[in-house]
């Protein structure tokens, strides 16, 4: 019993001097002792043999000592954990102290033990605390019940504290601060000058969320918030310009008022960027996004965004992304000096961007575009490889916004080809000679110097060249012939690159069939391209804008993109109330926006080109239609049909060929659709869609849509596609009462308005906990949409097999006296043709709609399956298959005492068989 | 030698006694480390672990440690034996099905070397309760006739009521103060 004795007797060292100071009288020197302790813990060497006296010293009211001790016992409970309860009571006591500090100390510390032996223990301090009246007790609290539940997830239910947690939610939610009126304004208003710096933060995002009744309201907050902008932390600081930001969207733009304030604004976000560089970066970033929706914010701040020789590159390229968007005709000199400069950096990335940005810069402010183009000669003068290769990519763009103005240059550009070896480079220059072929006398010589190594080119420029080549035969026919044979020939027979023999094909059949119309394609009218590239979408920086002083507004994307299981509201700037007018400019805006999609300068800038072909092709349509897309091609199903669909419609109405913006949105979407799709995991049969409202009786609204089941969700997925000349918004759906109570489970959410010429893909949940009503066929849906636009009635069949069940699987007894139990004359037969499956092959296809194989027998070298489904509603049903070997066609025969179900279930198999 | 220690001692007066209040669980420990500090009954809830209280009676000063008394913190007592001047051992004594692991424990405990020359003073608590044992038979069921060398004492006490605790401390102040 008296082991002890071999440890008491060790009264050397290091460990036993701490002991006994440890167990001292005095109060200093046991603190003192205990700080020795923490700082060998903190250097890694072995202090637990100390744990009970340290453990003692823990009931004291000194609170330092008391934070000392816990921080031992979060480091130690785990390699003592009998010991560590110990200091069960005193956790206990500590959180009933009436200093909410020691409280929330020894809440935290609680949940840092991962003890299992003591965490019951520890579950009713926990309880109390989280209904303590301190609020910071009660986040501690809260967190606490987080890290036990990583501990002991089981506990934390059975305790309740799931439940607990959830009121404390409904009380710290933001909720109730929609809400808030003038008075809680006030206070909150007032507590904002009594506040520490982090607690300002929190009231001015708080407030930020308030929605003022009208302009006077808004004015008199924003006059208070204003003397923080002033505040030495970048966080209030960047807190109240999100504030302002936001309320100033209900003045009048351009009332004295917002005019004030835009200058008030302006030098707090200056003054942040002499901080650090993260604290400028992260300023940075937010100016982007301010400079975006307010560019007179800061317009005459120019030179503040100059970049400095020490700026980390991070900054530096942020800055520039900031200059371009300041640039004017104001200060367009100044910026291009300072530009230039920067081209003649070392760092790569940075002169890269420098060069790209004097390119914007020409784009943007016309008056200048002679200066940069005069500036990216000089550049090009230089002969560093990557300002030049950066420069003609420039330039390429530069050319398309101000067609035949720049030309002469074009031969100082040709003297440089040797030096380009970045695809891009080398695409731009291909583009440019190929767009310029009738003045630059050469050309063929050129193109063909680059067509010798056709085969090791990037795919960029293999495209790039065959355009060029086949617009140069297009200029200059006589001459040029060899060369375009030759380039469609490498193009088309040589070449594994899909994308390349299907435009070499292409330009080979049209120009055989029709020099004319080739020309009126591939040299047709190009659209200008936007001043601004780059441009955030609006309805995105508006909520970003609403970010403002948050990781959103770092990474520029929504909270929801970056943090899981966040449900909370989007948040949305309010709605101007300054008149109509303000409020239709900013849609025109948007809309001018989306009328003309901006062609990006980038590898893909023909594709408008290639796709004018596609609508001239319509005779493919109807021929690759399949009637079930199939097992893999699934993938493809959907992006083809909705290809198809795009392209057959736009032949049907559209008749003259060759718009090529709505081409080029038209891609967008098929691509998205593909990806989509591809994206989604299991073969989960779901049939083609098809369309349910064509756009001629939806005044420009075309839906087309299919039913699937996943997972034990139904939902409906719609594709709609705008053809009217207009935007669409307020899309709401609503379902008739129907056979098997199927009503949408969330509304329709079609997030942005629809603009003309787009389409988009929405999933649409169900549930089957509707109001039924027989419908005559029984899967018959009455559909009512509503958009804008007006109110939309149609009607589509639901295909059976979204009812089938998950729990569908029934007994193989229960099966036998449920067959013999249902009347024969209720067993209909039907033959299913074609199906090329063997017996676990059915079984297989069919289990993943739930239709479940429960036997199977060989009776006279005939495979019978016998499968049981369970409808949403209840009903059974019961089925057999015949399979023959070496016959294609299958017997099911079905039971069931609800005999009116039997054909859609016939449907079902056949397409579920087929797919 | 230690009769000089002594009288420094009382000279000095500040030394702090540093008493264990040890006991089955539910004796009612807490109760009387509370009673003896603050005079008033107290709610408690079973102790899993310790407390520790500055006791002040009749100008000593004591460092009171109450150590909970469940089977499974039992044997940590041990850590608290060292520099221990007394023990108040508790026992119920309307428990008889559990007086004799109670004797156990106390055996066993003043087996402890550290715990040599340390005063005890057992407290047959809960008297109170109807059925509960008397003084003698606490003292015989706990074999206290065994010990001959130590210094120790056994009191009737009610903790709720407040009987027999001043006694019990009376008699363990001057203990303490007449120590060798």
């Amino acid at each position: 019993m008296t082991d002890s004795k071999y440890f008491t007797t060790t009264k050397k060292g290091e460990i036993f001097e701490l002991k006994s100071e440890l167990n001292s009288d005095k109060k200093e020197k046991k603190k003192e002792a205990v700080k020795k302790v923490i700082a060998s813990m903190t250097v890694g060497k072995d202090v637990s043999a100390l744990f009970p006296d340290v453990v003692n010293c823990m009931q004291t009211d000194n609170l330092e000592l008391k934070k000392l001790v816990y921080l031992y016992l979060m480091n130690y409970a785990k390699s003592q954990p009998d010991m560590a309860i110990m200091a069960v009571n005193t956790f206990v006591k500590d959180c009933e102290d009436p200093n909410p500090l020691i409280r929330a100390l020894a809440v935290r510390t609680m949940g840092c033990i991962r003890v299992d032996k003591i965490t019951e223990y520890l579950c009713e301090p926990l309880r109390k605390c989280l209904k303590d009246e301190d609020p910071y007790v009660r986040k501690t609290a809260a967190i606490c019940v987080a890290k036990l539940h990583d501990i002991n997830a089981s506990m934390v239910e059975d305790q309740g504290f799931l439940d607990q947690l959830k009121e404390l939610l409904s009380d710290s939610n933001p909720m109730p601060l929609m809400e808030l009126n003038a008075a809680t304004m006030n206070k909150l208003l007032t507590a904002l000058n009594e506040c520490t710096e982090w607690g300002q933060v929190f009231i001015l995002d708080a407030l930020s969320q308030f929605s003022p009744k009208d302009e006077r309201e808004a004015q008199s907050i924003c006059e208070r918030i204003t003397p923080r902008l002033a505040h030495a932390n970048a966080a209030v600081v960047l807190s109240a310009v999100k504030c302002l930001m936001k309320f100033m969207e209900l003045m009048v733009s351009d009332s004295e008022f917002v005019k004030n304030l835009t200058k008030k604004l302006a030098p707090p976000l200056v003054t942040l960027l002499s901080s650090e560089p993260e604290v400028q970066y992260v300023a940075l970033r937010n100016i982007n996004l301010i400079v975006q929706k307010r560019p007179e914010l800061l317009k005459h701040e120019m030179k503040v965004f100059f970049v400095k020789y020490n700026d980390p590159i991070y900054v530096k390229l942020e800055k520039l992304d900031i200059m371009i968007r300041l640039a004017s005709e104001a200060n367009i000199v100044q910026v291009l000096s300072e530009l230039k400069e920067y081209a003649t950096e070392v760092d790569v990335d940075f002169v890269r961007k420098a060069v790209r940005a004097i390119g914007r810069c020409a784009i943007k402010v016309e008056t200048s575009a002679e200066r940069c183009v005069s500036t990216l000669l000089d550049l090009i003068q230089t002969k560093v490889n990557y300002v030049v290769q950066e420069a003609i990519v420039v330039i390429k763009d530069i050319f398309r916004k101000y067609p035949n103005k720049y030309e002469s240059i074009i031969s100082t550009l040709c003297e440089n080809l040797d030096t380009l070896d970045e695809p891009e480079a080398r695409a731009s220059m291909i583009w440019i000679i190929g767009e310029y072929a009738e003045r630059i006398d050469n050309a063929d010589e050129l193109l063909e110097s680059f067509l010798e190594g056709f085969h090791d080119e990037n795919t960029q420029v293999q495209l790039q060249l065959l355009t060029a080549i086949v617009k140069l035969f297009l200029k200059r026919p006589t001459d040029t012939q060899e060369l375009v044979q030759q380039v469609l020939s490498l193009a088309t027979q040589d070449s594994d690159n899909p994308d390349l023999r299907d435009r070499g094909f292409i330009y080979w059949r049209l120009l055989s069939t029709d020099p004319g119309a080739a020309k009126e394609v591939v040299l047709a009218e190009k659209p200008l391209i936007a001043e601004e590239t780059d441009l955030i979408e609006p309805t995105l920086l508006d909520e970003l804008i609403c970010h403002i002083a948050s990781l959103a507004s770092v990474y520029h994307k929504p909270p929801s993109a970056f943090v899981e299981g966040r449900t909370g509201l989007r948040r949305a700037l309010p709605k101007s109330s300054g008149g109509s007018d303000n409020e239709t400019a900013g849609e025109q805006q948007q809309q001018q926006q989306q009328q003309q999609p901006t062609v990006i300068p980038n590898q893909d800038s023909l594709i408008p080109d290639l796709l004018n072909m596609d609508i001239n092709a319509p005779p493919v349509v109807p021929a690759a239609q399949p009637a079930f897309s199939g097992g893999t091609l699934d993938l493809l199903g959907g992006g083809l049909d909705s290809l198809l669909g795009v392209g057959g419609a736009e032949v049907g109405g559209a008749p003259a060929p060759g718009i090529p913006p709505v081409a080029a949105s038209s891609t967008a979407g098929l691509l998205g659709d593909i990806f989509g799709i591809a994206s989604s995991s299991a073969p989960v049969y779901s049939p083609p869609k098809q369309v349910l409202l064509p756009a001629n009786r939806g005044k420009g609204m075309e839906i087309t849509g299919t039913f699937t089941r996943k997972a034990g969700a139904v939902s409906m997925d719609m594709t709609i596609h705008n053809k009217a000349m207009q935007p669409i918004t307020g899309f709401a759906i609503q379902l008739n009462k129907n056979s098997f109570g199927i009503t949408p489970a969330s509304p329709l959410n079609v997030p942005a308005p629809l603009a003309p010429n787009q389409s988009i893909d929405v999933s649409l949940a169900l549930t089957t906990s509707g109001p039924v009503q027989r419908m005559d066929p029984l899967t018959n849906l009455q559909v009512a949409i509503k958009n804008s636009v007006d109110v939309f009635y149609f009607a589509t069949v639901m295909p059976m097999h979204i009812f089938f069940s998950e729990d569908g699987a029934m007994d193989k007894r229960v099966f036998l006296s449920t067959w013999k139990d249902i009347p024969s004359q209720n067993e209909v037969q039907f033959n299913i043709e074609n199906v090329n499956l063997t017996a676990d092959g059915i079984s297989n296809k069919l289990q993943s709609s739930n239709i479940f194989t429960i036997a199977k027998r060989n009776v006279e070298g005939q495979d019978m399956l016998y499968q049981s489904i369970k409808l949403t509603n209840g009903i059974w049903v019961l089925t057999e298959l015949k399979v023959q070997p070496g016959n294609t066609t299958i017997v099911l025969s079905l039971k069931s005492r609800a005999t009116d179900v039997a054909q859609g279930i016939f449907e079902a198999f056949d397409g579920i068989l087929h797919s | 030698m230690g009769a000089l220690l002594s009288y420094f001692r009382g000279l000095i007066g500040s030394r702090e006694m540093r008493i264990l209040i040890l006991g089955l669980d539910g004796a009612g420990k807490t109760t009387i480390l509370y009673r003896l500090q603050v005079g008033e009954v107290v709610t408690t809830i079973p102790t899993i672990g310790f407390n520790v209280e500055q006791v002040t009676y009749k100008n000593l000063r004591f460092q009171v440690w109450d150590l909970g008394g469940q089977t499974s913190i039992r044997p940590y007592w041990r850590c608290y034996y060292s520099n221990t001047d007394a023990i108040i051992y508790v026992v119920d004594s309307a428990d008889r099905d559990r007086i004799g692991i109670s004797k156990q424990e106390l055996v066993s405990m003043l087996e402890e070397d550290e715990l040599k020359s340390a005063i005890l003073a057992v407290l047959a608590n809960k008297q109170d309760m109807e059925g509960a044992m008397t003084v003698a038979e606490v003292h015989s069921a706990l074999g206290l006739d065994a010990l001959k060398t130590r210094t120790f004492q056994i009191f009737k006490t009610s903790a709720i009521k407040g009987e027999g605790l001043d006694q019990a401390m009376d008699w363990l102040a001057n203990a303490l103060a007449t120590r060798k």
